[in-house]
């Protein structure tokens, strides 16, 4: 095999995105090891020019014809584009808001973005793996970052127990998960690639056999601890309430867009043969997040918490898309997990803001904040309400688009269950509003009583107000100018091959069902 | 041009809201408020002036393209069906916010909801597409809720509450019976007038049009989903009462004559039965629930579902003139809750009560409020339905239009508007007659500012029921087209066959 060759199958220019990532997260370092602690106040400036950098590079690929890398290790389609685009952007926001937070907590600024890189790095090879060890590696990187940047304000007891418990639970859904992936390379006769699996498993005749779905329901349930979809959910309000704020922040969007990439991309490829099995759990896991996530989230105290449920719900919402199986339902699951980056992380940078100022995260404590910070309840205000799918907001369009191509599917249940549970939402999102806009001034709570004067000159808090300002525009207005998003989401679908209904794949699968049908 | 009805109010709710320094001078704030709203009314009558009766499809239409994916566009137009309706809002946003207090708290918000509500409501009776109508009517909710809980009474938190988990419902009953029109016409886009909902089999029909009725019914609201108004009225400030009940119920009738009777004529008269008999239903009951009530406010509440329920009785019935009334009695219900409201804040703003057991002799012409309680005179009598006024004219074609059709519903209805002047007369008798307590009556004075909008609601109740003409000619045509679609009821008799058999 000559050079060239060899070259043109490594096709070593689809991941030039990751690339960057990795210079970046080696510069932070070698910066951080040379200058200390002097360099913390540039450090998180030059990871998000390379986290923009790998964006750009992103772009230059979007609809590229040449994009199978490593003969067949990572797949470079514009399904992994975007889901590659919302994990490097929620991770951007993430260094936006943690600067000041971490500095705050006295830990180390560049120990915390280099972990926080690798993680989005992980994220980012999980949008596109399509071979299992790589898939599992990636998960892995993943994971091992998350569990790290959860327990990394280390002198918090709560951040120590969430991070030894997302570990535990973590480490065994990878292990449940990796049992899964064993049996697929077992049943496919030794094929590691995902659309072998699929033609290998369909060749073997182990089209519904047990072991088919017993590998099924154990990848799902790896699947569903990333997503935190229920029953899988129970680590997410644990997590998210030790953890530092800005790391639940990108949990809660980056690394769930990471989960929801490998599901479309593995339960479409790998078993394309036991679709309305997987369909059935997933319409399990949605109905239980959807009733669960946000019945739960009623009884909330903490904003943290409450966010937790929360996202747990939206988690459901997402899989309407999924469980559709159309174009519109997963173009509607990439248009709402893109809505929901700008909605989420402006949230969460509302949140981070107000406990900076106050050092509670107690939903009640938010009482009558509107007097003293208008802008914090405006960027909280829009974002819960436009989580709660309250139009004009990006929200709503997202929801609306998500419940449509549920209907179009068929799935009519689901929807009115997706409806009834979004009036249930919009109670605590409210809640929330209610404290901050409607109480009166005597109703003011002690931490607001004592806000600190409103400055945003403190090392660290500008960047904060930038991407507070910048995702309170994007969710207010990216809802009525939709259209570009929705071209986005619409074209990474039509362009991606795996999901077009007419795909070699299928049609194979399709014969030897055929032929198995005939045998019987 | 029609979008300027929508954006207009818009914008000025974007200036208000966002100019420093709005909340330091709520009296330029509220003239920035009342010219925008003064502006956006003279703009209306200037549309009444340009709209061509003889015309009964949609005219001056715009559209604009927006999101083809979801079948989502800007398509506006209004008709004889919205026309008056659109003309009621930005009238009453005007009276409401003329109204409201000069020193009402945290301006700034107050009235960038206010008008952001006005704009909401216009593109809700002007959008030619579903979906764009869910958008509008969903807007209400969150800025109604805040105008509930901000400034609202005693226990105004519980009615937001209420108020918005109602609406939200109402909100979703709605959006699934699109997505089934939608979906099962196999269109691709939202605009309805292209939607062939006759193409649906009848039974789907129904249960469509039961989502209908039942989302829309909550908003109007129909006994027994009106548990959130009593409340929601009762707790809100009078501008806000206003707003509430003068243009957003209208929101309901208006959804259920257009999405409902416009949309299924078929299951529609086969559901008139029934929907009659609801109507009166909710009639009688309100009318009764309002006689036994100790609060003024609650009491005209009440008296404004017993009013809604005369609308469900005409649109049942859908003959010519039965529309015509159910029109016409939207936009009187709408004049004479706003002037019930708006009085009913005044003396409790200058009283300080709203108990019948403690509220005597306003008309006392020295101490007293004698103007505001010969308003509140002539109000009630317009709600009660006596003739020269408004409410008369609205009743009369209604019941005269349902009459042939359903008799015993429109009885009730008949027996119903007699119970009102019953609850008015004690409401009035308890209030204005009788003497005042000499220990407590030292009454503010009653400024000029603050008699003008009922002065002028008393002079349209009486120029409309004396001249009813300029009531009724903006919507005949329309109504009288939408008939062509309802079958005979002979045919309906076929079409319940065919439904039982299925």
């Amino acid at each position: 095999m000559d050079f060239a060759n060899l070259a043109s199958q490594l096709n070593a220019g689809t991941i030039l995105p990751e690339g960057i990532v990795i210079i970046t997260l080696l510069g932070v370092l070698i910066v951080d090891l040379i200058l200390g602690r002097t360099s913390s106040r540039w450090i998180g400036y030059l990871a998000i020019a390379g986290l923009f950098a790998s964006i750009v590079a992103l772009c230059f690929q979007w609809d590229s014809t040449n994009h199978i890398f490593f003969g067949g290790a990572f797949n470079s389609d514009d399904l992994s584009i975007v889901f590659r685009g919302i994990v490097a952007l929620s991770c951007a926001v993430t260094i936006l808001m943690s600067i000041r937070y971490i500095e705050q907590s006295g830990a180390a600024l560049a120990e915390f973005i280099a972990i926080l890189l690798t993680a989005t790095l992980g994220g980012m090879f999980l949008s596109g793996a399509s071979e299992l060890v790589m898939i599992f590696i990636s998960l892995e990187t993943l994971s091992i970052s998350s569990y790290l940047l959860t327990g990394y304000t280390k002198r918090d007891p709560r951040s120590n127990e969430a991070a030894l418990k997302y570990l535990l639970i973590g480490a065994s859904s990878t292990a449940v998960f990796l049992y899964g992936v064993s049996l697929l390379y077992g049943l496919s006769g030794g094929q590691t690639e995902l659309s072998a699996i699929g033609d290998g498993i369909a060749k073997a005749g182990a089209g519904q056999s047990l072991g088919l779905l017993i590998a099924l329901v154990f990848v799902i349930a790896g699947i569903g601890f990333k997503i935190s979809a229920a029953p899988f959910h129970q680590w997410t309000p644990d997590v998210y309430e030790g953890a530092p704020t800005p790391v639940i922040a990108f949990l809660s969007v980056g690394s769930k867009a990471a989960g929801f990439a490998l599901a479309i991309r593995l339960l479409t490829v790998a078993f394309p043969l036991v679709v309305d099995e997987w369909k059935f759990v997933f319409t399990a896991l949605a109905v239980l997040s959807m009733i669960l996530g946000n019945v739960v989230a009623l009884t909330q105290t903490s904003m943290k918490r409450m966010l937790a449920y929360s996202s747990i719900a939206q988690a459901g919402f997402v899989m309407l898309g999924l469980i559709a199986g159309t174009e519109a339902g997963y173009a509607s699951m990439v248009f709402y997990l893109l809505v929901y980056l700008f909605m989420n992380l402006c949230g969460f940078t509302c949140v981070i803001l107000f406990s900076l100022r106050t050092g509670t995260d107690q939903i009640v404590e938010y009482s009558g904040l509107y007097q003293k910070d208008s802008l914090l309840t405006l960027g909280l205000s829009i974002s819960l309400l436009s989580l709660g799918g309250i139009p004009p907001l990006a929200g709503f369009f997202g929801k609306i688009y998500l419940f449509w191509a549920g209907w179009q599917a068929g799935l009519y249940g689901l929807v009115l269950l997706g409806l009834v549970t979004s009036v249930v939402s919009i109670y605590y999102y409210i809640r929330v509003v209610r404290m901050m806009v409607v109480k009166e001034p005597q109703e003011m709570s002690d931490a607001v009583k004592n806000y600190p004067e409103v400055r945003w000159d403190l090392p660290g808090l500008r960047p904060l107000q930038v991407g507070l300002i910048v995702t309170l525009i994007a969710t207010t207005i990216s809802g009525i100018l939709s259209n570009p998003l929705f071209t986005l989401a619409n074209n990474s679908i039509a362009h991606t091959t795996i999901l077009q209904p007419t795909t070699v794949i299928s049609n194979q699968v399709n014969n030897t069902t055929t032929e198995l049908a005939e045998k019987l | 041009m029609l979008s300027t009805l929508i954006w207009v109010p818009i914008i000025g709710a974007a200036v208000i809201g966002f100019s420093p320094g709005s909340n330091s001078y709520p009296i330029r704030t509220r003239w920035i408020a009342l010219i925008t709203a003064g502006l956006v009314l003279l703009w209306n009558i200037f549309i009444l002036l340009k709209f061509d009766i003889s015309n009964p499809g949609m005219q001056l239409q715009e559209y604009l393209p927006w999101n083809e994916n979801l079948g989502l566009s800007y398509k506006l137009g209004v008709d004889g069906l919205s026309i008056l309706m659109l003309l009621l809002n930005s009238f009453l946003t005007w009276i409401a916010i003329y109204s409201s207090s000069e020193q009402v708290q945290r301006p700034r918000i107050f009235y960038s909801l206010i008008l952001l509500v006005s704009g909401g409501v216009a593109g809700a009776f002007l959008t030619e597409n579903l979906l764009l109508f869910f958008l509008f009517y969903e807007l209400e909710l969150i800025p109604f809720y805040l105008l509930i809980s901000i400034w609202g009474g005693e226990k105004r938190a519980y009615a937001a509450i209420k108020f918005l988990i109602y609406t939200a419902v109402s909100g979703a009953l709605i959006l699934a019976a699109f997505f089934g029109m939608v979906w099962l016409t196999g269109s691709t886009s939202f605009n309805y007038d292209a939607l062939p909902t006759q193409t649906i089999s009848t039974t789907l029909q129904i249960i469509l049009l039961f989502g209908i009725v039942v989302g829309f019914g909550i908003k109007i609201p129909l006994v027994p989903f009106h548990t959130w108004l009593p409340d929601a009225y009762v707790e809100a400030s009078s501008p806000i009462a206003i707003l509430l009940g003068g243009v957003l119920a209208k929101l309901g009738t208006y959804g259920l004559l257009r999405f409902g009777m416009g949309m299924f004529p078929q299951a529609w008269s086969i559901l008139a039965p029934t929907l009659a008999t609801w109507g009166a239903i909710s009639a009688i009951y309100g009318a009764v629930t309002a006689i036994a009530q100790k609060d003024i406010k609650r009491m005209v509440a009440y008296s404004s579902i017993g009013h809604m329920g005369y609308i469900l009785l005409a649109s049942a019935a859908s003959t010519r003139l039965a529309l015509v009334g159910a029109v016409s009695q939207m936009f009187s219900h709408g004049i004479i809750l706003a002037i019930l409201f708006h009085l009913i804040g005044v003396v409790e703003n200058k009283v300080g009560t709203r108990e019948l057991d403690k509220l005597n002799g306003l008309m006392s012409p020295v101490r007293g409020l004698p103007l505001t309680s010969a308003l509140l005179v002539i109000g009630g009598m317009a709600s009660a339905g006596i003739p020269g006024m408004i409410g008369f004219v609205a009743e009369f074609i209604v019941f005269q239009g349902s009459f042939s059709v359903f008799p015993i519903p429109t009885l009730l209805c008949i027996a119903s508007s007699g119970l009102t002047a019953v609850y008015f007369v004690i409401l009035l008798n308890r209030t204005c007659f009788g003497k005042l307590d000499n220990k407590l009556a030292y009454y503010p004075k009653v400024e000029w500012s603050e008699k003008v909008p009922a002065l002028i609601l008393t002079i349209v109740i009486f120029f409309l029921g004396i001249q009813p003409t300029w009531l009724v000619r903006w919507s005949e045509p329309t109504t009288t087209a939408m008939l062509a679609d309802i079958p005979t009821p002979s045919q309906v008799s076929v079409l319940s066959k065919r439904v039982g058999e299925s």
